[in-house]
Order: C-alpha cells, then sequence, then structure tokens
C-alpha cells in the first residue's frame, strides 16, 4: 500500500510541475533572445539593435503583428456599423448595437492579449539587460580584486612597447640570433600599429569609445532598463483603462438586454416597464382603434 | 582495496602537483636562472661567456615578450605572477638592461646591491 503511494507519487508530481510551464504561456506565444554570450561585449546601442532583430524573427512578434491586424479590422467595423446607424429603422438599431457591442468586445479581447504580449516583450527584454547589467558587476569586481596586478601588467606592457624600436635598432646586427617569434612580433606589431592607428581615425570610434567604457556601458544599460520600466508602467494604466473599456461595453450589453425585453432602468435603480407587447394591457390601442 | 585507494592518492597528488607547477611565468624563469648561472659560471672563458649570453638573451627577450603580452594571467593570475609583475627590472632583466643602456650582468648585480661602491665599502669581519 505505501509502496503504491510511492509510486502515484513518483507520477504524479513532475506531472503537477510540468503543468506550470503550460499555465505561465496561455497567450501561446515565447520570446527566447538567441543571443550568443559573446554578443554581450557589444557596446549598449548595437546589443539592442540586435536584440530588437532577434525579436523580429520570434513567434512572439508575429503574434503581435497578427493582433494588431485584427485590432485594425475591429475598429474599422465599428465605425462602418456606426456610419449604418443614423439611416437605420428601429430593429435595424438594435442588431447594428448588437454588433457594434460584440465587436467591441473582440476588441477589447484582442487588445487584453496585445498588452499582454508587449508586457512580456517588455519584460524579456529588461531581464535580458538585466542579466548583462549583472555581468558587468560580477566583471568588475573581479577587476578590482586584481587591480593592483593588471596595473602593473600594463605599466609593464607600455613599458616594453616604449622599448620595441630600441630592441630593433640594438639588435639589427644579431641576425642569426633572432628567433622566428623575434620576426613575427615585429611584423604583427607593425601591422597592430597599422590596425590601431585606422580605429582610431575611424567615425564610429568615438561613439563606442563611450559605450566601451565599463562604467558608461552599465549607466547606458541601467537607462534602458529604466525606459522599459516606463513602458511597463504606461501598459499597465493602458490595462486599467481596458478594465473600465470593459466595463462600459457591459453597461451598453445590458442597456440592449433592456431595449430588448421592453424594460427600462431608473437613475436609482427602479424599473420602468416598456413597450412589452406580451401584455394585454398594452395593446388595448390596436384593437380599440377604428 | 587499499591499493587502489593507494594508486588513486598518487594519482590525485600527480595531478595536482602538475597542475602546481604550470605556472605562466615558469619558462621565462627557467631561462633566466639558466641566464643568471652563465652570468656566474668561472669555468668558461669570457669570450665564451659573451657568445653563449648572447644567445640566451635573445631567447629571454621572446619569453619576455610572450609573459608581457600574455592576456590569459590576467584572468587568475598566481602568486608566483603577482610578485614577478611586481618587480618589473629584476623578472624584465633583457628589457631593463635596454631601458637602461647597461648590459644584463651589470643590471643584475646592481639590482642585487652588488655595486663596485658597496663591495668597496664592504668590511671583512668575522661573525
Amino acid at each position: 500500500m505505501k509502496k503504491d503511494t510511492i509510486k502515484l507519487l513518483l507520477i504524479f508530481t513532475p506531472a503537477l510541475f510540468g503543468s506550470f510551464p503550460a499555465l505561465a504561456n496561455v497567450s501561446g506565444s515565447d520570446w527566447k533572445p538567441q543571443i550568443v554570450e559573446k554578443m554581450f561585449v557589444l557596446p549598449p546601442q548595437h546589443l539592442n539593435k540586435v536584440l530588437n532583430n532577434d525579436f523580429k524573427t520570434s513567434v512572439l512578434a508575429s503574434n503581435l503583428r497578427v493582433t494588431d491586424n485584427k485590432i485594425k479590422s475591429k475598429i474599422d467595423k465599428i465605425n462602418e456599423l456606426n456610419s449604418f446607424l443614423p439611416n437605420a429603422s428601429k430593429d435595424e438599431i438594435l442588431e447594428i448595437n448588437h454588433q457594434i457591442i460584440l465587436n467591441k468586445r473582440d476588441y477589447i479581447k484582442d487588445m487584453n492579449n496585445l498588452i499582454i504580449m508587449k508586457r512580456q516583450k517588455l519584460e524579456t527584454k529588461k531581464a535580458f539587460f538585466e542579466k548583462i547589467k549583472n555581468n558587468i558587476k560580477y566583471t568588475n569586481k573581479n577587476t578590482t580584486n586584481h587591480s593592483v596586478f593588471l596595473n602593473n601588467k600594463s605599466k609593464a606592457l607600455e613599458r616594453a612597447q616604449r622599448l620595441d624600436l630600441k630592441i630593433i635598432e640594438k639588435t639589427s646586427l644579431n641576425i642569426n640570433e633572432k628567433s622566428k617569434y623575434f620576426k613575427q612580433y615585429e611584423t604583427n606589431k607593425n601591422a597592430i600599429e597599422k590596425l590601431k592607428i585606422a580605429i582610431k581615425n575611424h567615425p564610429m570610434n568615438e561613439k563606442s569609445v563611450l559605450s566601451n567604457n565599463s562604467d558608461n556601458k552599465l549607466e547606458a544599460i541601467s537607462n534602458y532598463i529604466y525606459n522599459i520600466e516606463t513602458e511597463i508602467a504606461v501598459l499597465e494604466m493602458k490595462e486599467q483603462m481596458m478594465s473600465y473599456m470593459a466595463k462600459i461595453v457591459a453597461l451598453d450589453a445590458m442597456k440592449l438586454a433592456e431595449n430588448v425585453s421592453g424594460i427600462n432602468q431608473n437613475l436609482d435603480g427602479s424599473f420602468i416597464p416598456g413597450e412589452n407587447y406580451n401584455d394585454p394591457e398594452n395593446v388595448i390601442d390596436i384593437f380599440t382603434k377604428l | 582495496m587499499y591499493k587502489s585507494i593507494a594508486k588513486l592518492t598518487l594519482l590525485i597528488s600527480f595531478v595536482a602537483s602538475s597542475y602546481a607547477n604550470a605556472s605562466p611565468i615558469g619558462p621565462l624563469e627557467r631561462e633566466r636562472a639558466k641566464t643568471l648561472n652563465l652570468i656566474l659560471d668561472k669555468t668558461i672563458s669570457i669570450v665564451e661567456r659573451k657568445k653563449k649570453l648572447e644567445k640566451s638573451k635573445m631567447k629571454l627577450l621572446d619569453l619576455e615578450r610572450m609573459t608581457i603580452n600574455n592576456k590569459q594571467i590576467n584572468k587568475n593570475p598566481d602568486n608566483h605572477t603577482i610578485r614577478a609583475f611586481e618587480d618589473f627590472d629584476l623578472t624584465f632583466l633583457v628589457h631593463n638592461s635596454f631601458e637602461k643602456n647597461k648590459p644584463l650582468s651589470i643590471m643584475w648585480f646592481e639590482k642585487m646591491g652588488l655595486t663596485t661602491d658597496a663591495i668597496m665599502n664592504a668590511q671583512v669581519s668575522r661573525r
């Protein structure tokens, strides 16, 4: 008996956890940035561009486009139906109002989905930048720990580079003593110097110099995160707006239902019977008219 | 059972010791030691020493350049490497001699405090 319970637990527990991701992904769309870790070294502006391009190819982006088009068509339909209202008969008005309410309901549904997807996009972007921010912070922390050593090493490198020309001059007579590495070092050093000058004179260099500095990069990424947070806050306000819209549509539907059933409601909540032809009292005029 | 434990311990200690010895500045230190041995070697003639020193100096210069330009050691430097970069003049003897325009051996003697003045001022005494 005990063994059976354990077996059942073993079967159901993973199934229970397995159902959570399915619940979380209600909108049926997802975006996981396919950006390799090496890209993290890119300046923030370029990183943002790469991230946006990655998003464009995702399922979430295509779903966003589809929903966006759906919303546009719903608004066109509502406008079209509204334009029919002035020339419509009483029965037609009822039907048009019914259609308008249905379209408004669909619009709210789609808009709600759109907001959820936009939020998902922003949350993913934010998580991505947060990850980079943590990476930079971690690297900076490690760099501080070795800062004395790195300082000594960079000083050594500077001193050695200053001596390169002098070494070439002084060793020009020892041709036989020069190793393969020595010759390769000279050639590569010249090539590196040429490349360094080309980078220095490149018009895009100034921009990347600003963003390649780890402090500047951290600040730029913090700014991106701040902007994303403001966008999320705006979306939250839109969600509130949508809830009010839904309330209005619900009230419109109630009004339409009352009109159809022939019952009107006063402002104080008391009901006024409308034109109800199911009651013989209301049709006396029809019968008494000569 | 005990035999296999002993073998395993031996293997672990061998691997651990090989890691401990694999300092990135090891080759430079060995070559520097060879060069200093050559400077202090009394069994060879002055001409021979000069010839051998010239060869050793070029090899040491290559190793010094390799060490200075090695970016791998930035990540997790060991104590030997940290100490080596704390004293550029003593670690990178060839670079130092080019910088000061003095022979390599003189640079090392000076760094060790073995200058002519110091030797001349030294007094013979019994402890």
